[in-house]
């Protein structure tokens, strides 16, 4: 494996893992398959061009060409890309889960709801922005940089270390806060964080705000080597559910190691010179199906007996 | 010949829309039998009216009336259709049957998959294929077709024992995406950008386009969508669908008495996906060409807003659905990508407000109903010697409880006559003329139960002894005695009898 893949490798498994820990854990806490993730991503998307759009005169303004302004461009980048995301879980929180989280079929009925606000999501970005491909200013540059003999990219090495970062931010809140105990309980048992007093309905709330800012923040750092397109959460969203299938629902380090799994997967059967790009899905899923026919739970999750 | 009933009836509840006949009693019943089938055609049910005793024929299951109604007036309008409209009423017949099959996976076996549009769109390309570089004839493309779909099927249900329902049905999401990429990949297969052309039809060429081809490929389309519901009946309602039926709720508990349900469940799979294959073939022969474009994410997330507005797990639901859907999305082109927007709302609408879809309201609203009467029924009743709800429906007869009602306001208002003068009046003069209280009350324990009833026994060693006893109310069975206490009189006697009464009146 050459070191090329495996900077490639990372760079994917770092987009594909923020995707996966959303999903996997809206799934544990909330018992919701949310399908509208790849609307969060295809929103903050678009959120993050017109907030680029906007801010590029004013930052020119302000800094000229210096390098606080392409700084300053990343951070309210970043931000915008994990606000809305944020913003459109709340969305998702009031419309799939608030009206329906009591009632019969809960599983089923919201992902239905998700899919339905997938599906409305693309129509309205569709409508407001025509089918067209938008690109995002580069957050982090352009340019390589040879670290221990090793050409890579600005935005791969940002990428990496940023989706580190966060992913890091989000562990240590859910491990050391108080909502993160909730969060954690409800994981556990939902019934028995529910006898102890957490409230199910303020817990669910800041999950979705955070799996959403999640998949914003993936939004913007994919958007570095991909366009944003109204359906441009599609592809996201399937290879997160099937990397949060691999490493289990609900179990967080099954999620980082099938996103480690499948990243390097994709990098490397890429650069096979006979199979190539184009069969990159196609052994993605043939792995993931002979996986889970051998061990149905994925890398780290229960079976549904025993986590009930 | 019929016979009237003979008293004149209400129009209460529900009886004015049944259906009903009168047979004549005189004549042997004979009843009309499925050929080949000990099944009848339709739920006649036989029984006396309670009131008139009038033997009265009901039709228990009104469901095949609306069948043959909505089908039958799409056959006869049919002819009457314009082109446009014809080519939407074949379309939806299609998808329709795509969908009853689907539901026969989803409800009848209970297996999530979402890979419906991958089986119809792999055994088209073979049957595709087939017709033209092999050179098969149309008729056996249907063979092929189904072939391919069993075989596909026959693939896909090995995971579906092992996985959970959610993990299968994300699973089998990417199945439509792996066969596009696949087809697009496979040059000889399809040359021309993944979809294969000029596909021999039912459809003579020269009529294609025309009214008479549509005519044709609509009166297809509508056998199709017969016979898959001759299928999901034959399958949901027989032997497979039944004893799938037993282990949806105790998987457990029906291994245990010998029901291999996993293996059930895979053969309605492979049957239905068999069905779905017959119908890949057909969709190749109606458009004369199949393209990669079946196995996209939006085709399948239109089938599933189908299914999902009309209620999954029903027949009935997957046409309902699919006629809304069909005449949104193919009726209405001129509201442009809207139309995806107003099938989303309905979804989302249906999906808040209804439990299983729209064919699920009606049983929704009932148990809403039955919830809101039996809550008012319990504010009413108190307890108290008065029927409660749970109590109410297994008394057969309904005056009891009017009357344990009635008894128990009854006694709610003599209690606010018993007071002190009350009493001391009765001490008194037990016996004889009354003030209107006291005689209310008097009236009131005289009507009292034989069970537990008073009564002065005199003692036999003395003439002016007195106990006082309470009656057994059982033929046979001896009074038992309330207390020692030897009352001298029998006004006294009276008087501690009357005591005793409004006590336990008081505690009641």
């Amino acid at each position: 494996m050459s070191a090329i893949t495996l900077i490639h490798g990372l760079n994917l498994a770092a987009i594909y893992g923020l995707m996966a820990i959303g999903i996997s854990i809206l799934w544990s806490s909330v018992g919701m398959i949310n399908m509208a993730h790849g609307a969060t991503f295809a929103v903050s998307g678009y959120t993050t061009w017109q907030v680029s759009l906007v801010l590029k005169p004013i930052i020119a303004a302000a800094f000229g060409n210096s390098v606080m302004a392409s700084v300053s461009m990343a951070a309210a980048m970043l931000a915008s890309g994990i606000l809305s995301g944020a913003l459109f879980g709340v969305l998702i929180y009031l419309l799939a889960y608030l009206p329906i989280h009591d009632k019969a079929n809960f599983a089923v009925r919201s992902l239905i709801m998700t899919l339905a606000i997938n599906l409305a999501t693309v129509q309205v970005l569709l409508y407001l922005f025509g089918p067209n491909q938008r690109g995002l200013p580069k957050i982090f540059g352009f340019g390589k940089v040879e670290l221990l003999g090793v050409n890579m990219r600005y935005d791969q090495i940002g990428t990496i270390v940023s989706t580190f970062a966060i992913m890091l931010l989000v562990l240590a809140w859910l491990r050391y806060s108080r909502k993160g105990l909730e969060i954690r309980a409800m994981m556990q048992n939902p019934e028995g964080a529910e006898l102890s007093g957490i409230s199910v309905r303020w817990t669910a709330l800041p999950v979705t705000m955070m799996t959403g800012a999640l998949a914003g923040l993936a939004a913007v750092l994919l958007s570095q080597t991909i366009f944003v397109s109204p359906t441009a959460g599609a592809t996201p969203l399937i290879k997160g559910l099937t990397i949060a299938l691999l490493g289990g629902l609900g179990s967080i380090p099954g999620a980082l190691a099938g996103a480690v799994i499948i990243g390097f997967l994709e990098a490397i059967v890429g650069a096979i010179p006979f199979l190539g790009q184009r069969y990159v899905l196609f052994s993605q899923f043939l792995f993931i199906i002979t996986f889970l026919i051998i061990r149905p739970r994925g890398i780290g999750g229960l079976l549904d007996e025993t986590r009930e | 010949m019929t016979m009237e009933a003979k008293t004149a009836l209400h129009e209460i509840g529900n009886r004015h829309r049944e259906i009903l006949l009168y047979p004549d009693g005189n004549e042997p019943r004979s009843r009309m039998r499925v050929p080949l089938s000990r099944r009848h055609w339709l739920k006649w049910r036989l029984r006396h009216n309670p009131k008139t005793l009038v033997v009265e024929k009901r039709l228990a299951d009104k469901k095949p009336l609306w069948w043959v109604l909505a089908l039958g007036s799409l056959a006869v309008a049919a002819p009457f259709l314009s082109n446009s409209s014809l080519s939407i009423a074949a379309i939806f017949c299609m998808y329709a049957a795509i969908n009853v099959l689907w539901t026969l996976i989803i409800g009848t076996a209970g297996i999530f998959s979402l890979a419906t549009m991958a089986v119809v769109g792999l055994a088209g390309y073979a049957a595709a294929a087939a017709n033209v570089y092999l050179g098969v004839p149309w008729p056996f493309m249907l063979l092929i077709g189904g072939v391919a779909g069993l075989v596909t099927g026959a693939f896909l249900a090995l995971p579906s024992t092992r996985l959970d329902g959610l993990y299968y049905a994300l699973l089998t999401l990417g199945m439509a995406e792996i066969c596009r990429v696949f087809i697009q990949q496979l040059k000889p297969l399809a040359p021309s950008n993944g979809s294969i052309n000029a596909v021999g039809s039912f459809i003579p060429s020269e009529w294609y386009l025309q009214r008479e081809g549509l005519l044709l490929g609509f009166a297809a389309a509508f056998a199709l969508l017969l016979g898959a519901l001759l299928l999901f009946r034959l399958i949901n309602s027989e032997r497979l669908g039944l004893v799938l039926q037993t282990a949806r709720d105790e998987e457990a508990f029906a291994e245990a008495i010998g029901i291999d349900y996993r293996r059930a469940r895979s053969q309605v799979f492979m049957i239905s996906s068999a069905g779905l294959g017959v119908i890949g073939s057909f969709y190749a022969m109606y458009y004369s060409s199949i393209s990669p474009a079946v196995f996209s994410l939006d085709q399948l997330l239109l089938l599933f807003a189908m299914i999902v507005i009309g209620g999954i797990g029903r027949a009935d639901g997957a046409v309902l659905g699919t006629a809304i859907v069909i005449l949104i999305d193919k009726g209405m082109l001129d509201l442009g990508p809207a139309r995806i927007l107003l099938i989303a709302v309905i979804m989302m609408v249906v999906t808040l407000f209804a439990h299983n879809g729209l064919v699920g309201i009606r049983e929704q609203f009932r148990n809403f109903r039955n919830r809101k009467k039996s809550e008012a029924r319990a504010r009413r009743t108190e307890k108290g010697g008065e029927v409660m709800p749970e109590e109410a429906i297994e008394i057969a007869d309904k005056q009891e409880v009017y009357f344990r009602r009635f008894n128990k306001r009854l006694r709610e208002e003599l209690k606010l006559l018993i007071t002190p003068d009350l009493l001391e009046e009765h001490r008194q003069k037990p016996l004889g003329r009354h003030s209107d209280g006291l005689s209310r009350v008097l009236n009131y324990f005289r009507r009292g139960e034989m069970a537990d009833k008073y009564a002065i026994m005199r003692q036999p060693d003395g003439f002016n002894r007195y106990k006082i006893v309470a009656l057994s109310g059982e033929r046979g069975a001896p009074p038992r005695l309330v207390d020692d206490r030897i009352y001298e009189t029998i006004e006294e006697a009276y008087h501690a009898v009357f005591l005793l009464r409004v006590n336990d009146l008081l505690e009641s």
